[in-house]
């Protein structure tokens, strides 16, 4: 028998970083909160080590690397190596055993989500901090294609900034703690993000949440000007500011594409005041229950309504603006107040 | 027809003064027992100058300083308020930027003002006061009133500045940690640093250390404070002693017996407080270890800096814990100001003013040298080139009688205009939110519990329990009287009492704030203070079994 490599979200924490990286761990940590996320599995490290083992990808690595080691320095190199070694993990079908295990979970996956049909979200989880972007595969439908995708997120780890970094830092370039999170795609109306901090000056007395019609990826990556909305925690007055939003990204058949806003809702606002209120009030749960301020993205799917139509798939500390200057600023504000009666 | 009249702005007019304003406030700290005319001209002239200097640097919203009045000898204060709501609104926006300097960069602003003044020092200390032509000392005694316009300018920036940061931390405090400046948790914060004034003790308590060693400890412990000097110049091991010493004093010994007044003489003129200091030392045991208190007091601050974090939400951790740093420098402040400003030049004055006073002992212009402290500046400059054409004795004798009385009968606390009462008077005081104000010459007002029975009701200036007998000491030149584990009464403190804190096991003084000099210098040895118990001087004897408990804010006297 060998060990447990998938997981269902409700069985991991925070504490599982290491055993499925970052983002499953975070999910697994939502799920126990009672945050509404999209159903799904994590694959941990374990899995991807199985596979690098069984396949002989491994030692196929470990090969390339030990011919080219002193060649490997050079950038030029490099880029070749990353080409090289995804074109190793790639080319490798998934073992049997490990293939009919990811189906199991698959098939149970549908069964949760109540449809014949569905489509995931296949997302790298790295259990360390490094640079280069690993992919990420949305809209992705049947299982064959699950498994395939599986292999393309492994092989992600392998770029050309991440073979410099782990060289730079006497790494091993064979080995990769990389996780994979599956999980439903929701059908999304609209998506975004939240933060209980305006980041720009961290007045952390007012939440920002940000949203775009279509999926959240168009907001996350700043392609779009999006609508915002400022609330204030105490009062709960919104500031909000509605942009004209002519672009947005969505499903094809397979995969995803940036496509035209239909003219009739460009200049409408992308969630209603009651969706606002509940995405609001969650993320202020969140951040009291981290002691920390948030930056969280959220989901509308297109069907059911609030709050049942509200899903998070990320929640993680914010990182904002306070530097030095700003520090200053504000207790010089501070002392100021002091002297008002 | 009169000799002189009331010198307006400098000494009080009933008549024109309250029209100014209707309550005026001795300074208890820093003008009892009462000045000589001399001196209570420097520090009417130029404190008032530093205050308004200080607070118009800085566009304090709410008050442009403090002006000042002499009045028998006493420092009479009132504050100079913003008065309309629009110029108070112009004074934040400035103030919001002029404050900016001490958030940014603490350290390098009180040290670049230190390195001036120690370079004035310096130059007026290059002066052989006894070789000098009268022109160079005429000379030398205006650059003297230069510097002490200088020292207020500073001083008071500084401390305007200093204390704001304090006082939001005290309130940040309360709101974001749930900790009020009574708690002792909040004195934990703010003690266990290092200071001049500190060091200038080690000094002291080595040289203890040293005495022991080289057999010099009978002769100290067994003279009197006026033989000590003469006693240790019999021996070689004394005489080899007292050099080391003396060129300690050369360095660090230009402060004055007591703080603000220049009729005494300095450590340097005269080492003999400091050797007494030196004999305390000795008679406390060579168990004790300076080094070892103080390492307690800073691992307690540690741990309470751990704990006061914790309870601060952590994306507000960033600012307050600046703003702790802040609120910590005070202290050092505080305590390092006294030295080297106001003490130093003090010393600097005494050491010009005496070198003028003996040219005009020796050409007949006074009797005595130290009797120019009577005198005006005005009237220095008169004779400072020819003494021996002037006679100014009759000046002299007459202030010199009117300050006899004045030492008879101590001045009121406050000086008001008919239908004003004390109450009213510290209504205004509040309504300034002058930092100074609040958290050293005013403090906040003790909680009155009957249900303690407590003979007196104060604040807390620094926490903890203690028994013992009081000791009460109204100035400076008693302080030898104090001994081992005896409750200390006084009016206030100042720099000159710090060595004595390591002898006493608590301290109970009739006015003060969390920032005045007991609090700091309690706090940093460990032994409760209890402040602004007002009448403590007057219901307590020396001799009296003494319980303080400054967790309270209360005064036990256990054998009336």
């Amino acid at each position: 028998m060998s060990k447990k490599w998938l997981y269902w979200f409700e069985e991991l924490n925070s504490g599982h970083n290491d055993l499925v990286g970052k983002k499953c761990a975070n999910l697994g940590e939502m799920t126990g909160l009672g945050m509404r996320i999209p159903p799904g599995f994590a694959i941990s490290v374990e899995g991807y080590e199985r596979f690098m083992a069984e396949t002989g990808a491994g030692e196929l690595i470990r090969q390339y690397v030990r011919d080219n080691v002193n060649e490997l320095k050079n950038v030029r190199k490099q880029v070749e190596a990353s080409r090289t070694i995804r074109q190793i993990i790639e080319s490798q079908e998934m073992p049997p055993d490990m293939r009919d295990e990811l189906y199991r979970y698959y098939e149970e996956l549908k069964q949760r989500a109540g449809e014949d049909e569905i489509a995931v979200a296949v997302r790298s989880s790295g259990a360390v901090s490094m640079p280069g972007q690993m992919e990420t595969y949305l809209n992705v439908r049947r299982k064959e294609s699950v498994v395939r995708k599986v292999i393309e997120v492994w092989g992600s780890a392998f770029t050309t900034r991440a073979i410099a970094f782990r060289l730079e830092k006497g790494m091993p370039l064979d080995k990769a703690p990389i996780g994979v999170a599956v999980l439903k795609m929701v059908d999304a109306k609209s998506a975004g993000v939240v933060l209980t901090v305006l980041p720009t000056v961290g007045d952390t007395s007012k939440v920002v949440v940000e949203g775009n019609w279509g999926l959240g990826e168009s907001v996350v990556s700043g392609e779009i000007t999006p609508d915002q909305y400022i609330v204030d925690k105490e009062s709960g007055c919104v500031e909000c500011t509605v942009n004209k939003k002519t672009k947005m990204i969505v499903y094809k058949d397979s995969g995803t594409a940036m496509t035209d806003v239909p003219g009739d809702i460009q200049a409408k606002p992308c969630v209603d005041e009651k969706e606002l209120k509940e995405i609001v009030r969650i993320a202020k749960e969140v951040e009291s229950y981290f002691n920390c301020p948030q930056d969280m993205e959220w989901v509308l799917d297109c069907s059911g309504c609030c709050p049942e139509n509200l899903y998070w798939v990320q929640a993680r500390p914010a990182k904002y603006s306070k530097t030095k200057e700003k520090e200053a600023e504000y207790l010089a504000e501070l002392m100021t107040r002091m002297f008002k009666s | 027809m009169k000799v002189y009249d009331v010198v307006p702005g400098l000494e009080f007019d009933a008549e024109r003064d309250f029209a100014q304003s209707p309550a005026w406030f001795l300074d208890g700290t820093h003008s009892v027992p009462p000045w000589t005319p001399m001196f209570g001209w420097f520090w009417v002239n130029f404190c008032r100058h530093g205050m308004q200097y200080g607070a118009e640097k800085l566009s304090l919203p709410t008050v442009k300083g403090w002006d000042w009045r002499f009045h028998k000898g006493g420092g009479y204060l009132t504050l100079l308020l913003v008065k309309s709501e629009e110029e108070k609104q112009r004074r934040e926006a400035e103030f919001r930027k002029a404050i900016l300097p001490f958030i940014e960069d603490y350290d390098g602003l009180w040290g670049g003002f230190v390195k001036e003044m120690l370079g004035r020092y310096e130059k007026l200390k290059a002066l052989d006061v006894e070789k000098a032509s009268n022109i160079e000392l005429l000379d030398n005694f205006e650059e003297t009133i230069n510097t002490c316009r200088r020292m207020w300018e500073i001083h008071m920036y500084m401390m305007y500045g200093t204390y704001t940061a304090y006082i939001l931390f005290e309130n940040m405090c309360r709101e974001l940690a749930g900790i009020d400046d009574t708690s002792p948790i909040f004195h934990n914060l703010v003690s266990g640093f290092d200071n001049k004034v500190f060091q200038v003790d080690r000094r002291l308590w080595e040289f203890s250390k040293r005495a022991r060693e080289e057999g010099l400890a009978e002769t100290l412990v067994q003279s009197n404070a006026s033989e000590i000097v003469g006693r240790l110049d019999e021996s070689a091991a004394g005489r080899a002693f007292m050099k080391d010493f003396m060129s300690f004093m050369n360095e660090d010994g230009w402060r004055m017996q007591r703080m603000s007044e220049i009729n005494l003489p300095s450590w340097v003129e005269d080492p003999t407080p400091a050797l007494v200091n030196v004999k305390q030392f000795i008679q406390k045991g060579g168990n004790f270890n300076l080094d070892e208190e103080r390492k307690k007091i800073t691992e307690q601050r540690k741990e309470a800096e751990k704990t006061v974090l914790s309870k601060v939400p952590q994306e507000q951790r960033g600012w307050f814990e600046r703003l702790m740093v802040l609120a910590q420098k005070s202290g050092i402040f505080s305590e390092e100001h006294d030295h080297y400003l106001d003490l130093y030049t003090h010393a600097m004055m005494r050491r010009s003013a005496l070198g003028l006073g003996n040219r005009f002992v020796q050409k007949g212009a006074l009797d005595g040298a130290e009797d120019i402290f009577f005198l005006m500046p005005d009237e220095v400059r008169r004779a400072g080139i020819n003494p021996d054409q002037f006679d100014l004795r009759y000046l002299v004798e007459r202030r010199k009688g009117e300050w006899n009385e004045w030492m008879k009968t101590p001045n009121p606390p406050a000086l008001l205009k008919e239908g004003f009462d004390l109450d009213m008077a510290m209504g205004v005081l509040v309504q300034s939110m002058d930092p100074i104000a609040l958290k050293v010459v005013v403090g906040s007002m003790p909680q009155v519990r009957p249900e303690l029975k407590a003979d007196l009701y104060g604040t807390c200036g620094s926490p903890g329990v203690a028994e013992g007998t009081a000791r009460v000491i109204l100035s400076e030149d008693e302080l030898h009287l104090i001994e081992e584990g005896d409750i200390l009464v006084a009016a206030s403190t100042s720099p000159s009492w710090t060595p004595v804190f390591s002898m006493i096991k608590g301290v109970i003084v009739d006015r003060g704030a969390s920032l005045s000099h007991a609090a700091i210098v309690g706090r940093e040895y460990g032994i409760p203070v209890v402040m602004n118990v007002f009448e403590g001087t007057a219901k307590i004897k020396s001799g009296q079994r003494v319980k303080v408990d400054a967790n309270l804010g209360a005064v036990f006297i256990l054998d009336k």
